[in-house]
C-alpha cells in the first residue's frame, strides 16, 4: 500500500464570518497526482494557501507524512517538503535562467551555510537535467524578464523540480497558454508523476483529461466529489453545482 | 573563466592600479580631496549593495555613516592635545567643560551627565571597533524588526528617512555629550603603531586606497557566492524566494547590516581625512546624495556605483572652482542626473556593461542572442 504523502483533516479559515475554505479532509497519497475542481470562489486556491503557509487555518490540520505543519512560516513549510507554484508566474525577472535554477538547488537555506562560490558537481548536474526537462536549454543564458509567459511558466515549474519538493502544488499551471504550450505542459507534469506527489488546481478541462488520475471536486469551500475523471463527469452532484447539463469540457 | 569575466577583473584591477598611482601626479591639496573621494566611493559600494542587489532603497544610510565617524572622532577628540589642557590629568574634550555646570568636578566621568560614556573611548581601538559595531547592531535591529514584519520598498526608505533625521536631532540635542550642532572638531590624529597618519601625507592616502580596494573586492565577492545569488532572488520576488524555503527577512537583514558596516567603515575613514565629524553627516541630503551617486554609477554595479559617487565628486569640485560656473554649477550637477536617469537607467556601468557585450557579440558572431539579454550574474558562468 502506498503511503500517504499529505493529510488535511477537517481544514478550514474563517475571514470574519466567511468560510472560505471548511471543512475540509484529503488525503493525498505518495507519487499520486490530484486534480482540485471547483467554480471560482469555491476555495481551491485558498485551499493551497492553507496548506502553504500563506494563510493561516483557524480550524482542522495538515499533516506531511507524519509531520504536523498547520500554520508553519511558509519558508519552514517549503523546506519541509511542500513546492508551490503559483496561479501568476512569479520567477527572478533579473537572473539567467540558469541562475534561477541554481537559486532552487540551494539544499541548505541558511545565510552563512551559503557564504561559498559555485556549485557541486550534482547540483550542476541537476540543472542540466531541468533545463532539458523545461526545454529551456537553449535559453538557458538569457534573462528571464525575457521569456514568453509559457516558457515563464516551465521555469517556475522548473525551479519546483530543482528544488525537488516531496509535494507540489500547482495553480493553474496552464493559465493563459496556447494548446501547444498547454501540451507540453501536461507533459512535464506527467513526467513528475510518480516521483513527485502533485496537487494541480485546474480549469483546462483538455488538461486536465491529460494529466488526472483522481479529481477531488471543491463547492462553496467543501468537498463536493472524489473520483476519477469518468466517476465526476457522472457524478449528477458535480454536473449541478459545476459543469451545468452538458458535462465536462 | 569567461571573457567576460576576464574583462571585469581586468577593470576592477585597471580602477586598483589607477587610484594606486594617483599620488604621483597630484599635490597633497588635491590626493586630500581624492582620499575623501575615495571614501564616498565606499558609499556607494554600501548603496548599491543594499539597493541594487537586495533591493532595499535606504534613504538614511547616513545615520551607519554618521555612526562609524562619531565613533572614531571621540577616541581621536580624547587623543587631542586640547583635551589634555583642560586641567585634568586625563583628557577630557574641550566643549565638556563650556556644557558643564557650575562647580561639576573636571573628570571625564561625572563632568556633565551622561560624560561616563566616553570613558572606554579613551582606549583608541575601542572607538574604531564600536565604528563598525555600532552599524552593524543598529542596523541588524531595524532589520530584525522592519523585514520580519514584511515591510518593504519604499516604506522601508520612509523608515530609514525618519530614522537618520531622528538620530540626528538627538545628536544635535544632547550637547554635553556630543558638542551638538558643532560636532566633533579639533581631533587627534589616527595613530598605528608610531605612525601618525596626517589627513595629507600619502600613506594616508594609501591607507584610504587599500582600504576601499579591500572592500570594493570584498562586496564583489559576496554578491559572487550563493548567498548572493539568493539575494538578488529575494530581490526579484521576495515570495518566490520565501516558497522555496528561504528566510527572506534573514538575508534581508545581513545584506542590510554588511551594507551598514561599509558605511561605518566609511565614516571612520572620513574622519581621518577630512579631521572633523558633525551631524551634517545624517543630513537627508547627504543620504540621498549617495543614492544619487549610486544610480549615476549603475546601482547593480559594486564598482560603477564606487566610481559613480568618485566621478561625481570630482566634476562637483572641478565645475564648482570654474570661473563662470561658480553659481551655475549645481544645476549642471543636476542636469547631468536628469539625463543619467532618462537615457541610462542602468548608470554608467549599464553602459559599459551593453557596450562589452556588442563588442564579444562582434568578435563571434554571429550570436545566438540579442545583445543586452545578457546579466551579471551569468559572468559567473
Amino acid at each position: 500500500m502506498a503511503q500517504t504523502a499529505l493529510t488535511i483533516d477537517g481544514l478550514g479559515v474563517d475571514f470574519g464570518g466567511f468560510k472560505a475554505v471548511n471543512n475540509v479532509s484529503l488525503t493525498v497519497e505518495e507519487g499520486e497526482l490530484r486534480v482540485l475542481l471547483g467554480a471560482n470562489g469555491a476555495g481551491k486556491t485558498t485551499l493551497m494557501d492553507l496548506v502553504s503557509g500563506k494563510t493561516k487555518s483557524t480550524e482542522g490540520r495538515v499533516f506531511l507524512h507524519d509531520t504536523d505543519i498547520t500554520n508553519w512560516e511558509e519558508h519552514k513549510i517549503a523546506r519541509a517538503g511542500v513546492g508551490r507554484k503559483f496561479q501568476i508566474p512569479s520567477v527572478f525577472k533579473d537572473l539567467s535562467v540558469r541562475r534561477n535554477l541554481e537559486v532552487a538547488s540551494c539544499r541548505n537555506p541558511g545565510v552563512l551555510a551559503n557564504l561559498r562560490f559555485g556549485f557541486s558537481q550534482q547540483a550542476r548536474h541537476d540543472v542540466d537535467r531541468v533545463l532539458e526537462l523545461i526545454g529551456l536549454t537553449e535559453e538557458a543564458n538569457r534573462l528571464a524578464a525575457y521569456l514568453s509567459h509559457g516558457q515563464t511558466q516551465w521555469l517556475e515549474l522548473g525551479l519546483l523540480v530543482t528544488q525537488s519538493p516531496k509535494v507540489i502544488l500547482l495553480d493553474e499551471p496552464t493559465a493563459g497558454m496556447t494548446q501547444a504550450e498547454t501540451h507540453k505542459t501536461s507533459e512535464i507534469v506527467n513526467s513528475l508523476k510518480g516521483k513527485h506527489t502533485l496537487i494541480v488546481v485546474e480549469h483546462d478541462m483538455a488538461f486536465v483529461r491529460e494529466i488526472a488520475e483522481r479529481i477531488t471536486v471543491l463547492h462553496l469551500g467543501q468537498v463536493l466529489a472524489e473520483g476519477n475523471v469518468e466517476q465526476i463527469e457522472t457524478n449528477p452532484k458535480v454536473r449541478e453545482a459545476y459543469l451545468g447539463s452538458k458535462g465536462i469540457g | 573563466m569567461s571573457i567576460k569575466q576576464r574583462i571585469q577583473i581586468a577593470i576592477y584591477v585597471g580602477f586598483f592600479a589607477l587610484i594606486m598611482c594617483a599620488p604621483m601626479v597630484l599635490d597633497p591639496f588635491w590626493l586630500n580631496r581624492i582620499a575623501k573621494y575615495l571614501v564616498f566611493g565606499m558609499l556607494g559600494v554600501a548603496v548599491a549593495l543594499s539597493w541594487g542587489y537586495a533591493g532595499i532603497l535606504n534613504l538614511g544610510q547616513g545615520l551607519f555613516f554618521g555612526a562609524g565617524a562619531y565613533m572614531l572622532a571621540m577616541s581621536l577628540k580624547l587623543a587631542s592635545p586640547t583635551s589634555l589642557q583642560q586641567g585634568s590629568d586625563r583628557p577630557v574634550p574641550d566643549f565638556m567643560l563650556w556644557n558643564a555646570e557650575p562647580g561639576a568636578p573636571t573628570e571625564l566621568c561625572c563632568i556633565t551627565k551622561a560624560s561616563f560614556l566616553w570613558l572606554p573611548f579613551q582606549h583608541q581601538w575601542f572607538g574604531i571597533v564600536m565604528g563598525l559595531v555600532l552599524p552593524v547592531a543598529i542596523a541588524t535591529i531595524i532589520g530584525v524588526i522592519v523585514f520580519r514584519k514584511r515591510i518593504a520598498g519604499v516604506f522601508v526608505s520612509i523608515i530609514t528617512l525618519a530614522l537618520v533625521l531622528l538620530v540626528r536631532l538627538v545628536v544635535i540635542d544632547a550637547q554635553p555629550v556630543t558638542n551638538g550642532f558643532n560636532g566633533l572638531t579639533d581631533l587627534g590624529v589616527f595613530k598605528i603603531g608610531e605612525l601618525e597618519l596626517d589627513p595629507y601625507i600619502v600613506p594616508t592616502y594609501y591607507f584610504v586606497a587599500i582600504a576601499l580596494c579591500l572592500v570594493l573586492s570584498g562586496a564583489r565577492l559576496l554578491i559572487e557566492t550563493r548567498a548572493g545569488l539568493i539575494l538578488q532572488a529575494t530581490r526579484d520576488d521576495q515570495n518566490r524566494a520565501r516558497y522555496l524555503g528561504f528566510d527572506v527577512p534573514l538575508y534581508q537583514t545581513f545584506f542590510f547590516a554588511v551594507s551598514a558596516g561599509i558605511a561605518g567603515i566609511a565614516g571612520m575613514f572620513y574622519v581621518v581625512v577630512s579631521e572633523f565629524a558633525s551631524p551634517t553627516f545624517m543630513d537627508l541630503t547627504f543620504s540621498i546624495t549617495m543614492v544619487v551617486w549610486a544610480a549615476v554609477g549603475g546601482r547593480s554595479s559594486i564598482l560603477g556605483a564606487c566610481i559613480g559617487a568618485i566621478l561625481i565628486n570630482m566634476i562637483s569640485a572641478t565645475v564648482s572652482e570654474t570661473e563662470g560656473f561658480a553659481e551655475a554649477w549645481k544645476v549642471i550637477i543636476g542636469l547631468i542626473f536628469v539625463l543619467v536617469v532618462l537615457y541610462l537607467p542602468r548608470g554608467v556601468a549599464g553602459l559599459a556593461h551593453d557596450l562589452i557585450d556588442r563588442l564579444l557579440v562582434r568578435r563571434k558572431a554571429p550570436s545566438r542572442h540579442p545583445v543586452g539579454v545578457t546579466d551579471a550574474s551569468q559572468l559567473a558562468e
